[in-house]
C-alpha cells in the first residue's frame, strides 16, 4: 500500500514537473523562432539623436577604483550634449580611491556632480533612491562601475521615450572578459540568449522588457509614479520592471544599445550573484503576482508572459524533484508494471524536444551574433546547467527557509570585479589615468576603451 | 561484445561531443570579447562623410599615373581604378565602370551609367534616366528626372531630387534638400526637406476653435461628449494617462497631458496637442493643428493639410504628411519615421529627417483637395 502510494506520488511529481517544463521549453521554442522571423516592428533606432530631453546619469560605487576611471571617461566622451547631461557618480562609502579619481573627474567637467555617501542604507537601491533626490534629468540613465558604454549608448537608450507609454529602456550587455575562464565564457552565451534572443523577442512580441538596473534608463516622473526605488529589494531592477507594468507602463529594449560588462570568473562568484538575483526574483514573484493577474493594464498574454518570467526560477527545483521521482520510479520494481512503451516515448519526446529549448535560444543568439566559435562550447554547458540548478535550489531553499522563519536574507553583496591592475602608482583604476586625473588620450588596462581628447 | 561495441561507440560519441566544444575554448581561452565599435555614433551623412575620407586616404597613399590622351589622373586601386578629372561634361549614354573624381564642376546627358562611386567638388546635374552607384558633391546637385541610384546621394549644397527620381539608400545634404513628385528614396536628412510647391504664405496657423475638448478631463462627474467617455480613462501617473478603446474626437482638442490611446485616434481641424499622444491603432491629426509633443502610432499616421509638428512621428505602418504641413523645431531637428511607405504631398517642409522602412514617397497633393481647399 506505502509502496504503491510512493509510486502515485513519484508520478504525480514527474507528470507536473514534465507538465511545467514542456510550458517553458514551448515558451522557449516560440521565442527563439520569433526572434529569427519577426523584424524588429519599433525600431526607434531611426529616431537616435532627435530625441534629446535632460539626462541625468547616474553610477553607484563601492570601492572601484579598478574601474571608476573607465566609466568616468566614457560618460564624458559620449555624443550626448553636454548641456542636457548630468552625472551623478554615487560613493557609497568606498574606502579606497574612488572619490579620489570621482573628484578629479568634477573638477574637470562640471556636470559631474558626486555624491559621496557616508551613512544611511547600504547597497545600490538605497544609493539610487538617495541620488535620485538631487537629478534633474527627466531621464534617468544607469550604469554599474564596471560597465564601459560606447559614445551613442546614451542616445539610444533615450530614444524610446519619445514614445509616452515607454517608462523604461533597457539596453544589452555584452561580457568582453569571455576568454578569461571557462565560466565567463560559458556565461557570454548565457547572456547572448538572454539579451539578443529572449528580450528582443518578447519585446518584438508587445511584451514588456525586463529592466536590468544597468545600462537602462528610466522616466523620472514613471518612477516617482511607482514609489521610487525599492530600498528592500535585492533586485531593484526586476522590483520596477513590474511596478511600472502594474501603472501602464512598458520597458523598451534597444538591442543596439550595447555596452561591455565583466561576468563573473570564478564559481563562487557567479553563486553569490545568482543566489542574489534568486532571491529579488522570487521575492517579486510573491509581491507581484496577484496584482499581476488582476491587472486592468495588461492582456491575458502579457500576464502569462510575466508569470512565465517571475516564476522562471522555481524550474530548478522541478527539476530536480522530476530527477529524483525518476529515479525512485527506476528502482521500484513494482512500478515497472507501468506500460512502459507509451511512458519511455512520452519521455523520449520530452528529452528530445523539451531539454533541448534553452539549447535553441543560444543557438539562435549565436547566429544572430556571427560568434560560430563560441556556439561550439555549447555542449559545455551542460556543467553550467548543473552547477546552476544546484546554485538556484540552494538559494530558494534559504529564500523560503528565511521566509517561513521570519529571518533577514543575506542582504546586499556586491559583485568582485577583476578587471584592471593598478598602475602609475596611483593605487590603480584599470584605466591607466592615474587617480582619474591623467592624460585624456591614455587607454584602458584592458584594452577594450580608448579615451579621446575633450570636445571643444 | 554487443555490449563492449555498444560502449566504445557511446564513449567515442560522448568525447567527440566535448572535444569540439574542448577545442572551440581552447581558440576562446585568454581572449577578450571585440565585437562592440564603442567609438560608434549614429551619423546621417555617414556615406557621404565615409566615401569621402576614404577616397582621401587612397588618393594620397595609392601609386599615381596620368593617362597622356585624356589628361586623366588614375590611381590603381587593386581590381578598380579612380580617374581624376578638373571638371566634364559627359554626353548622354555613356558608361563609365571606374571610381570618378570631379576636381570642378560635372554634368552628364541622359542615359548615363556609373557603375562605381563618383565625387564631384564642384557643382552637379544628372541627366533624366541616369543610372548610379553612389554620389557625393561639395556643390549643388540635381539628380534628374528618372534617375535611379542603387545606393546613397550626399551633398554639401542644395540637392534636388527630380521628377520620378529614386534613391536605395539615404539622401543627405547639409543645406537643403527638395523632392519632385514621384522621387522616392528611403530616407531624407537636412536642415530643410521640402517637396515643389513650396509657399509659406500658407502657413498661417490661427487656433480660435469655438468648441474645445480638453484633455485628460478629470472631474468626477465629467459626461462623455465631443467622442470621449472619461470612464475609459486611466491615470498611469507622472501626468500621463490611458484611454481604453478609440477615441474619435468632434471637437478639436487640446492636449495637455502625456495620452496613450489602446485604439484609433483622431482629432479634428485645428487641434492643439501640447504633450505626447500614443495610439495602438491610427493617428489622424486634424487640418491646421499644431503637435508639439512626440506622435507614436502602432499603425498608420496622417497629418491633415496646414498642419504644424515640432517633434517626432513615429508610425508602424504608413505615413502622410500632406500639403502645407510644416515639421520645425528650434535649434534641433525634427523626424518623421514610419514602418511602412511615407507619402509627402507637394508644399511640405521638415527640418530633419524623414525615414521609412520601406521608402519615402513625394506625390502631387491631388487637385481635388486644393481645388476645395481653395474654394
Amino acid at each position: 500500500m506505502a509502496v504503491t502510494f510512493l509510486i502515485g506520488i513519484a508520478y504525480a511529481v514527474v507528470g507536473s514537473a514534465t507538465a511545467v517544463l514542456l510550458l517553458y521549453a514551448i515558451r522557449h521554442y516560440l521565442l527563439g523562432y520569433t526572434r529569427l522571423g519577426i523584424e524588429t516592428p519599433k525600431d526607434a533606432m531611426d529616431l537616435v539623436g532627435f530625441h534629446m530631453p535632460r539626462v541625468t546619469v547616474l553610477i553607484p560605487m563601492h570601492n572601484e577604483e579598478r574601474v571608476a576611471g573607465d566609466i568616468l571617461q566614457a560618460i564624458v566622451d559620449s555624443d550626448y550634449d553636454w548641456e542636457k547631461l548630468e552625472v551623478i557618480p554615487i560613493n557609497d562609502r568606498s574606502e579606497d580611491k574612488t572619490q579620489e579619481i570621482i573628484d578629479g573627474f568634477a573638477l574637470r567637467y562640471p556636470f559631474i556632480l558626486p555624491l559621496h555617501r557616508t551613512g544611511g542604507a547600504s547597497g545600490k537601491p538605497a544609493a539610487l533612491v538617495e541620488a535620485c533626490k538631487r537629478a534633474t534629468g527627466e531621464i534617468l540613465v544607469m550604469f554599474d562601475a564596471d560597465y564601459v558604454p560606447g559614445r551613442a549608448v546614451i542616445k539610444m537608450l533615450v530614444a524610446p521615450f519619445a514614445d509616452p507609454e515607454v517608462g523604461a529602456s533597457m539596453g544589452r550587455v555584452v561580457p568582453h572578459n569571455i576568454g578569461d575562464s571557462l565560466l565567463s565564457g560559458l556565461l557570454s552565451l548565457e547572456r547572448s540568449a538572454g539579451y539578443q534572443g529572449v528580450q528582443q523577442s518578447r519585446f518584438n512580441l508587445g511584451f514588456t522588457a525586463q529592466f536590468g538596473g544597468t545600462v537602462g534608463a528610466v522616466r523620472a516622473s514613471a518612477l516617482e509614479s511607482v514609489g521610487g526605488w525599492n530600498p528592500q529589494s535585492l533586485t531593484e531592477d526586476t522590483d520596477l520592471t513590474f511596478a511600472l507594468l502594474l501603472n501602464g507602463w512598458k520597458t523598451a529594449y534597444v538591442n543596439r544599445a550595447e555596452c561591455y560588462e565583466e561576468v563573473p570568473q570564478t564559481w563562487s562568484v557567479r553563486r553569490r550573484q545568482l543566489s542574489r538575483w534568486v532571491t529579488g526574483h522570487t521575492e517579486c514573484l510573491h509581491n507581484y503576482w496577484p496584482d499581476l493577474m488582476r491587472s486592468r493594464f495588461l492582456t491575458r498574454w502579457e500576464k502569462v508572459d510575466a508569470l512565465f518570467l517571475l516564476a522562471m526560477y522555481w524550474t530548478a527545483p522541478m527539476v530536480v524533484a522530476g530527477w529524483m521521482a525518476s529515479l525512485l520510479l527506476f528502482f521500484i520494481p513494482e512500478a515497472h508494471q507501468t506500460p512502459w512503451l507509451p511512458v519511455a516515448l512520452a519521455f523520449l519526446g520530452y528529452q528530445l524536444f523539451s531539454n533541448q529549448a534553452t539549447f535553441l535560444e543560444i543557438g539562435v543568439a549565436s547566429m544572430l551574433d556571427g560568434t560560430r566559435i563560441r556556439s561550439l562550447l555549447l555542449p559545455l554547458n551542460l556543467f553550467n546547467f548543473f552547477a546552476n540548478t544546484g546554485a538556484i535550489c540552494n538559494a530558494l531553499r534559504k529564500f523560503y527557509w528565511n521566509r517561513f522563519w521570519g529571518s533577514g536574507g543575506d542582504g546586499w553583496y556586491k559583485t568582485h570585479r577583476t578587471r584592471g591592475t593598478a598602475v602609475n602608482g596611483a593605487g590603480g583604476n584599470g584605466s591607466g589615468f592615474g587617480g582619474g586625473a591623467g592624460p585624456a588620450a591614455a587607454r584602458s588596462a584592458t584594452g577594450l576603451y580608448h579615451a579621446r581628447e575633450r570636445r571643444g | 561484445m554487443a555490449f563492449l561495441l555498444f560502449t566504445i561507440g557511446f564513449c567515442a560519441i560522448f568525447y567527440l561531443h566535448f572535444a569540439v566544444a574542448h577545442r572551440a575554448w581552447r581558440r576562446i581561452k585568454g581572449r577578450q570579447s571585440a565585437e562592440l565599435d564603442m567609438d560608434y555614433v549614429r551619423l546621417e551623412d555617414y556615406f557621404g562623410q565615409s566615401f569621402r575620407t576614404k577616397l582621401a586616404g587612397w588618393m594620397k597613399t595609392l601609386p599615381k599615373a596620368t593617362n597622356g590622351s585624356t589628361g586623366l589622373r588614375v590611381f590603381d586601386k587593386g581590381n578598380e581604378r579612380i580617374f581624376v578629372a578638373g571638371g566634364a561634361q559627359y554626353p548622354a549614354g555613356r558608361k563609365e565602370k571606374e571610381i570618378l573624381v570631379i576636381e570642378g564642376d560635372f554634368n552628364c546627358g541622359r542615359n548615363c551609367d556609373f557603375e562605381k562611386e563618383l565625387m564631384v567638388k564642384g557643382n552637379c546635374s544628372i541627366g533624366p534616366d541616369t543610372q548610379l552607384q553612389a554620389l557625393a558633391v561639395d556643390g549643388t546637385l540635381h539628380v534628374g528626372e528618372g534617375a535611379r541610384v542603387r545606393r546613397w546621394v550626399d551633398a554639401v549644397k542644395e540637392l534636388t531630387v527630380g521628377k520620378d527620381a529614386v534613391v536605395k539608400s539615404r539622401v543627405t545634404s547639409r543645406t537643403s534638400i527638395e523632392l519632385m513628385p514621384g522621387s522616392q528614396a528611403l530616407s531624407l536628412f537636412a536642415p530643410e526637406v521640402f517637396t515643389e510647391g513650396r509657399f509659406e504664405n500658407g502657413l498661417q496657423i490661427e487656433l480660435t476653435p469655438a468648441v474645445i475638448a480638453q484633455l485628460p478631463h478629470l472631474e468626477k462627474d465629467a459626461k462623455a461628449a465631443h467622442g470621449y467617455d472619461p470612464a475609459k480613462l486611466f491615470s498611469m501617473g507622472g501626468n500621463t494617462y490611458l484611454y481604453n478603446g478609440n477615441l474619435h474626437l468632434s471637437a478639436p482638442l487640446h492636449l495637455r497631458a502625456a495620452f496613450v490611446v489602446r485604439g484609433d485616434f483622431s482629432c479634428p481641424k485645428e487641434s492643439l496637442l501640447e504633450a505626447d499622444l500614443k495610439a495602438y491603432g491610427s493617428i489622424s491629426i486634424g487640418a491646421a493643428s499644431v503637435v508639439k509633443g512626440n506622435l507614436t502610432a502602432g499603425g498608420d499616421m496622417a497629418l491633415k493639410p496646414n498642419c504644424y509638428f515640432q517633434g517626432l512621428l513615429h508610425a508602424g505602418g504608413a505615413m502622410r504628411l500632406s500639403h502645407g504641413v510644416r515639421g520645425l523645431r528650434d535649434k534641433t531637428p525634427v523626424a518623421a519615421y514610419a514602418a511602412g511607405v511615407v507619402t509627402v504631398e507637394s508644399n511640405v517642409v521638415v527640418n530633419g529627417k524623414l525615414a521609412s522602412g520601406q521608402r519615402v514617397v513625394a506625390v502631387s497633393t491631388p487637385v481635388a483637395w486644393l481645388e476645395g481647399a481653395r474654394a
